[in-house]
């Protein structure tokens, strides 16, 4: 009778072991999906740069993506037909919820607002970058949700 | 979301670990099978002061780390657990101090939590923690015990707190490591800032090995700096020359330290020595066998047969309570906190603390596969702790901080992880450990299920002897079921007592110490339940308790007052009677003298197989005597007067089954250079008493079946006339003598040292009751005892004038 009463017990602390195991396998599902989830729907501020080259007329580009290369190389997002730019010169990055600006070892250095860029710089509107002879002027749109993406969790928690 | 998954993780923990708590409780009864029984109730105290402690803890972390990771504390919690309440099952007085430990543990990691969340002093002093660590390692070796008494001196301390500063040492080398490496922006391999870590690392290692013995430590702290090196680097040829190093290490080793030769040996070859060197890992071995799939329940198994089953082999331990399920559950929950430490590693803001969780997850990982593959014999065996799980201080108190470590380091609310620059390392590393998972519980599976059947059928495994003291026993008995062999006592003490000693040679004797001899040994597993019982009943009992059913009475077709007179007649004589049913084959009186009394086996064990008069073989059947002139009868029976030819003479000994072992279920020994056993003779003989025929000898009749009752064990051969049965009377009447009831021949034979006195007797040919044949061997020259002896014999068995 004891042995029949403990081997079922010996049964459910399998079940337990399991149930364990189950739910530290349901909880990783659940953060794999979060995590997609988050990284789906985090949106990028749209940046316009006005791009002010010496010879020939300005213009104006807009990106919604987190990388912009400047460059002299066709393969970047901003090619620049200009001598004193380098092959890749600099390069905008979106994190920590700011748009950055960043010095790619270039011959002739990269300036923001006339002072040489030696370290990731935050940039905001009105910012007048210059590459070599190229200067390029940054809006940043407005009208953006910067993190949309924590309401997801949130409704879950007790 | 974060305190939802680890509340309910902790839940589950507890109550698995309250499931546990129960059933070690009702373990005693289950084991005796009544409900009067001692019930355990002290680890209860354990139990208790996990759940007080766990949930200090949870709330802890909830309330001052809310972005740690949720999953290793649920997890290590439960290892701690679970090795808790094995530790207390195992040996309640290291259970307390198990508890203590913990409690101390706990607390430390709670005071470190909350006042030091910044990880930044551990880098800054670096050099001050990996030198106090080998400081105090270096004191074990001046000042170092062994709280056992014997073993590794690796222990500091006294009056029963010992510190073992080794295990704390491996945690301060993945800090100082972490730091080291984080502090220096590239590597080159060869160059001169790799050059200091590693002579810091190869000279603990190298001294750790030589002064200390201690190949688990060394080997770990060889893993520790491979693996970081490797993360910091890049470079694959890393880990490929740390392999050579430690295989050097391992050969060297091998030619000239003792403990990693005996290791080695014991694991490449265990079953040549499995009383010896590798009698620990052969133990394990059969603990993880004994386990099967569902094992047999905390408290019912016997893991405490495995020598220091509370730290080194506490897996086998796990393994035979809770069996592949829980051994498998147990290597998942050890790989959720391995790869939930990868995933903080690589999330972690800095390379320092990027370097030193990965450290933290090397450490553990290493240190469970070398202690685990050596429990399931996958690597050769090194004297490392189970981290969480086994006992010890010095390891929970280490295991704690890397827990500590890892939850801090997870803690991170900018989600922005720091630029990792070579991928790959991690993920090989996250291979090999998986790998080394998988290949342990493969191994593990391998015990426990694949070779178990075999492994528990071994002699050395305890776990028989100590089922016979919990089960009943089968009862010999003789024909009229008087009990000759029986088991008494309550389960628990069970013990068989021998109510008829003098038949000992024959009936033998079941002993935890010496084995089985005689029909105990060859009727095993019907008295053990083993055969006879429906196999469902066998494998529910094998279920529930781990041991076989109650064992099956077995009657014989000894006569009990026949087989006095005889052993009463050959008392003070060297040889063997046998009194043989010439038709059926039933044996009715086997006697051998010298004899002795089992009962008293456990104290004269070893004189009585010592003894040159050799009371422990059965003569009957294992005694071999020349033939002589004993068959005489017989051949003129076969050739007349003519003298038969050599060729001719074997034809007839092989007729008469004198070449070859009778086939009877008891122990024989095969004929040899035309010397025959008592048994074998009274076979060929019994031609005479009954038509010519020999019989098939039987001394097992029937079994006690629990659903057909008696059911009869049948003669293993078939009778076979040998000749014609007016041959057979003729040579009969030929040998009655004058005043005599029976016919009866004496012969003699002294060959080399051996002599013998034969005595052939039997019933008339005329004779209307059961026709009977008897053998008289004496190991002497006197054939008036041997005449007096048959006389006396057959007249108590009816043949009287």
């Amino acid at each position: 009778m004891s042995g029949s009463i403990v081997l079922a017990l010996r049964l459910v602390t399998a079940l337990a072991l399991f149930a364990f195991l189950g739910w530290a396998l349901y909880f990783l599902y659940r953060e794999v999906n979060r995590q997609g989830l988050s990284l789906a729907n985090r949106r990028i501020p749209g940046i316009s740069l006005t791009v002010k080259q010496e010879a020939g007329p300005s213009s104006l580009k807009y990106f919604a993506q987190s990388e912009i290369v400047l460059g002299r190389d066709p393969g970047c997002e901003i090619p620049l037909i200009d001598d004193t730019v380098s092959t890749r010169h600099a390069q905008l990055t979106y994190h920590h919820n700011q748009w950055w600006l960043e010095d790619l070892a270039s011959t002739n250095g990269t300036f923001l607002n006339g002072t040489q860029v030696s370290m990731p710089t935050v940039i905001t509107s009105g910012d007048e970058i210059k590459c070599g002879a190229t200067r390029l002027v940054v809006s940043l749109s407005e009208n953006v949700i910067n993190e949309p993406t924590q309401k997801i969790g949130k409704k879950n928690e007790k | 979301m974060h305190d939802l998954t680890q509340s309910r993780l902790l839940r589950w923990s507890a109550f698995f670990l309250l499931i546990q708590s129960i059933i070690l409780t009702l373990s005693p009864a289950v084991r005796e099978r009544t409900w009067d029984v001692d019930y355990k109730i002290s680890h209860w105290l354990g139990f208790l002061a996990w759940v007080f402690l766990t949930n200090l803890l949870h709330r802890v972390t909830t309330k001052y780390i809310p972005e740690r990771d949720p999953y290793i504390l649920p997890a290590a919690a439960l290892l701690t657990g679970w090795g808790l309440l094995t530790i207390w099952r195992l040996d309640e007085s290291f259970g307390i101090r198990q508890t203590v430990w913990l409690a101390i543990s706990t607390l430390a990691v709670i005071l470190a939590i909350i006042f030091l969340k910044e990880l930044n002093f551990l880098r800054s002093y670096k050099y001050v923690f990996l030198g106090g660590g080998m400081l105090i390692t270096a004191l074990t070796l001046i000042f170092g015990t062994n709280p056992l008494g014997y073993g590794p001196r690796l222990w500091l301390g006294c009056c029963g707190v010992y510190f073992q500063p080794s295990e704390p040492l491996k945690l301060l080398l993945v800090i100082y490591l972490a730091a080291y490496l984080a502090d220096r922006v590239s590597f080159q391999l060869f160059s001169f800032p790799l050059l200091v870590p590693t002579l810091v690392v190869t000279g603990l290692a190298l001294t750790l090995l030589l002064v200390q013995r201690d190949l688990g430590t060394a080997s770990i702290f060889v893993f520790i700096f491979t693996t970081l090196i490797f993360l910091a680097t890049g470079k694959r040829r890393v880990l490929i020359s740390a392999s050579t190093f430690l295989a050097l290490a391992l050969f060297l080793g091998y030619f000239f330290i003792d403990i990693i030769r005996i290791r080695i040996v014991g694991w490449l070859n265990p079953w040549s020595d499995p009383s010896g060197n590798s009698y620990q890992i052969i133990q394990s071995i059969l603990a993880v066998a004994n386990g099967g799939t569902i094992g047999r329940g905390l408290g019912i198994g016997s893991p405490s047969l495995v020598p220091v089953a509370i730290s080194d082999f506490i897996y086998a331990a796990i393994a035979e309570e809770t069996g592949l399920i829980g051994t498998v559950s147990l290597l998942a929950l050890i790989w959720l906190i391995l790869a939930r430490g990868l995933i903080i590693a690589l999330r972690a803001t800095d390379r320092f603390r990027r370097y030193l969780a990965a450290g933290v997850v090397a450490y553990l990982g290493i240190q469970s596969l070398l202690i685990i593959g050596g429990n399931v014999r996958l690597l050769p065996l090194t004297g490392v702790t189970l981290p969480f799980v086994s006992y010890g201080g010095s390891s929970l108190l280490t295991s704690f901080a890397a827990l500590f470590l890892l939850l801090i380091i997870s803690n991170v609310e900018d989600s922005e992880p720091a630029i990792l620059q070579e991928q790959k390392p991690y993920s090989i590393l996250a291979g090999i450990l998986a790998l080394g998972m998988a290949a342990v519980a493969f191994s593990t599976a391998w015990w426990s299920v694949i070779r178990a059947p075999d492994l528990l059928l071994r002699t050395d495994n305890p776990r028989r002897a100590i089922a016979d003291r919990y089960v009943q026993r089968g009862e010999l008995l003789d024909r009229n079921n008087q009990p000759i062999n029986v088991t008494e006592g309550q389960s628990g003490s069970y013990q068989r007592i021998y109510l008829y000693p003098s038949l000992a040679p024959v009936t033998g004797y079941t002993q935890p110490v010496y084995g089985q001899a005689g029909l105990e040994a060859s009727l095993d597993n019907y008295l053990r339940g083993l055969q006879g019982n429906p196999s469902s009943l066998i494998l529910w009992n094998e279920m529930i308790y781990g041991t076989p059913p109650a064992g099956l009475d077995v009657r014989l077709s000894v006569d009990l007052g026949l087989q006095a007179k005889a052993d009463q007649l050959l008392e003070g004589n060297s040889g063997a009677i046998i009194l043989m049913n010439a038709e059926t084959g039933e044996i009715l009186v086997m006697a051998s003298h010298p004899t002795y009394d089992p009962n008293n086996l456990e104290a004269e064990g070893e004189t009585l197989s010592q003894d040159e008069s050799a009371p422990l073989l059965n003569r009957a059947t294992q005694g071999l005597y020349p033939i002589g002139s004993a068959l005489l009868p017989l051949i003129q029976a076969e050739f007349g007067a003519q003298k038969p030819s050599e060729a001719e003479l074997q034809r007839l000994y092989e007729k008469l089954g004198l070449l070859q072992s009778p086939a009877i279920n008891m122990p024989l020994t095969a004929p040899q250079d035309m010397k025959v056993s008592p048994l074998q003779m009274s076979i060929a003989a019994a031609a005479l008493s009954y038509k010519g025929i020999i019989p098939s000898p039987r001394i097992a009749t029937a079994v006690n079946t629990p659903e057909q009752g008696w059911v009869v064990l049948p003669a293993l051969g078939q009778p076979v006339e040998v000749m014609q049965e007016s041959a057979a009377k003729e040579a009969a009447s030929s040998l009655m003598k004058t005043g005599k009831p029976y016919w009866s021949h004496t012969g003699q034979a002294s060959v080399d040292d051996t002599r013998v006195t034969w005595l052939l007797a039997g019933t008339p040919p005329d004779w209307r009751g059961t026709p009977l044949v008897l053998i008289v061997a004496l190991e002497d020259l006197d054939t008036a005892l041997a005449e007096s002896i048959g006389e006396n014999l057959l007249n108590a068995a009816g043949l009287s004038q």
